[in-house]
């Protein structure tokens, strides 16, 4: 790599960690924006709560729609599910957020992308 | 439009012809060609053992839930008995007492497992065996292992009966369960009397509308030779002419073509 190639990608890189970390804030953000609007501001994450059938059925219908979703497809990002929900990536990114809060979902970063998944494997 | 490749059968009240109608409905479509897996997850009362007069089985269902076993392993191949092109595994429950028992037991936790392995089974059997229909033979009611089996469905094909604590608890269970999952829905008439003219047919298939507000997939007479049958014929293979076959075959017609409004 010449001196001009890496002096190129520096400022490059830059952004995308500007961009990585904008991102963050902006998820934190909504959990607390969606925090706020059930009246939670107690948002210590419960531990592993089994994200069951008869759970799902006593969930809100915005929040079912979306836990459903992840049930599906085993794993995915708040992108993939606005997908299948029709519903815009940020509200999805809110409601996965507050479900990871609710101890249903697990979260997991692999570089830029955040994914979701239930804990069907942990014991207990 | 989602196809309906994942079928459940279910009901409100045990008796309503669960069972009949999903082994009839899984040899429709094996009697039309395809690759069908019939499961039995009425793990408090399995019956497909019995039904199906099934001889040797590697592993229960109950084992590919509990997370001992593969899928594969668990479906038993009963092809030879037909004597069409397709292709007929069931997979079964353990109607072993102590499987019952254990199957009753079980936490959320494992329920949601369940849930998840059941999921998995599109993959498994629809993506890669290239089955053509899963269909699931649940237990009546609100358990866990009906609703999980709704949960991983295409279609729920709810049976039903005149029997007025069927038609309200059904009813109920339309808009407080497979509403809340938004899962297509048809419903089966079973054991009706008199519905042999075409206007008493308009009639009901107009009445089922306004009541259940969900389209009318079929309307079963009570004919006395099913009950006379005793559980022990597949009337789709057995007597094809019969006109207990010949519904079950237009229905898995209107599943196949998505014709369910």
């Amino acid at each position: 790599m010449t001196r001009e190639e890496a002096l190129g990608k520096k400022p490059l890189q830059i952004l995308e960690k500007i961009k990585e970390n904008l991102e963050r804030l902006n998820e934190k953000m909504e959990v607390m924006i969606e925090l706020q609007k059930h009246g939670r501001k107690d948002a210590l994450p419960l531990q592993d709560a089994p994200l069951d059938v008869m759970t799902l059925l006593s969930m809100p219908d915005h929040l079912r729609k979306t836990a459903m979703t992840v049930c599906r497809l085993g794993r995915a990002t708040a992108e993939e599910i606005a997908e299948q929900t029709s519903r815009a990536r940020a509200v999805e990114s809110a409601y996965l957020n507050q479900l990871v809060i609710m101890g249903y979902l697990k979260k997991e970063r692999k570089g830029r992308k955040a994914y979701f998944y239930p804990d069907r494997e942990s014991h207990g | 439009m989602i196809l309906s490749k994942i079928v459940a059968v279910h009901s409100y009240k045990g008796g309503t012809g669960k069972t009949l109608l999903s082994v009839n409905l899984a040899a429709a479509f094996a009697k039309r060609g395809k690759k069908v897996c019939l499961f039995d997850l009425d793990f408090r009362a399995p019956s497909l053992f019995t039904t199906l007069k099934a001889e040797k089985v590697e592993c229960w269902l109950n084992d590919y839930l509990n997370g001992t076993c593969e899928i594969d392993k668990v479906l038993t191949d009963l092809s030879d008995r037909l004597q069409e092109n397709g292709k007929f595994f069931v997979g079964l429950a353990n109607p072993a007492t102590e499987a019952i028992r254990d199957m009753s037991s079980k936490d959320r936790k494992w329920e949601m497992r369940a849930l998840g392995r059941l999921l998995a089974l599109r993959n498994a059997l629809l993506d890669d065996k290239e089955f053509d229909y899963l269909i699931f033979d649940t237990s009546p009611g609100l358990q866990y292992s009906s609703i999980n089996a709704i949960v991983t469905a295409d279609l729920v094909v709810v049976a039903t009966t005149f029997d007025r604590s069927d038609v309200d608890g059904t009813r109920r269970m339309l808009g407080e369960l497979y509403n809340l999952f938004e899962k297509k829905t048809a419903l089966v008439l079973n054991k009706v009397l008199d519905s042999t003219t075409k206007s008493k047919k308009d009639e009901m298939q107009k009445n089922v509308k306004s009541v259940y507000q969900v389209p009318l997939l079929g309307v079963i007479p009570c004919f006395c030779d099913v009950l006379r049958a005793e559980g022990s014929v597949i009337f789709v293979q057995d007597k094809p002419e019969h006109p207990f076959a010949k519904i079950l075959g237009e229905m898995a017609n209107r599943i196949d073509s998505n014709d369910i409004r």
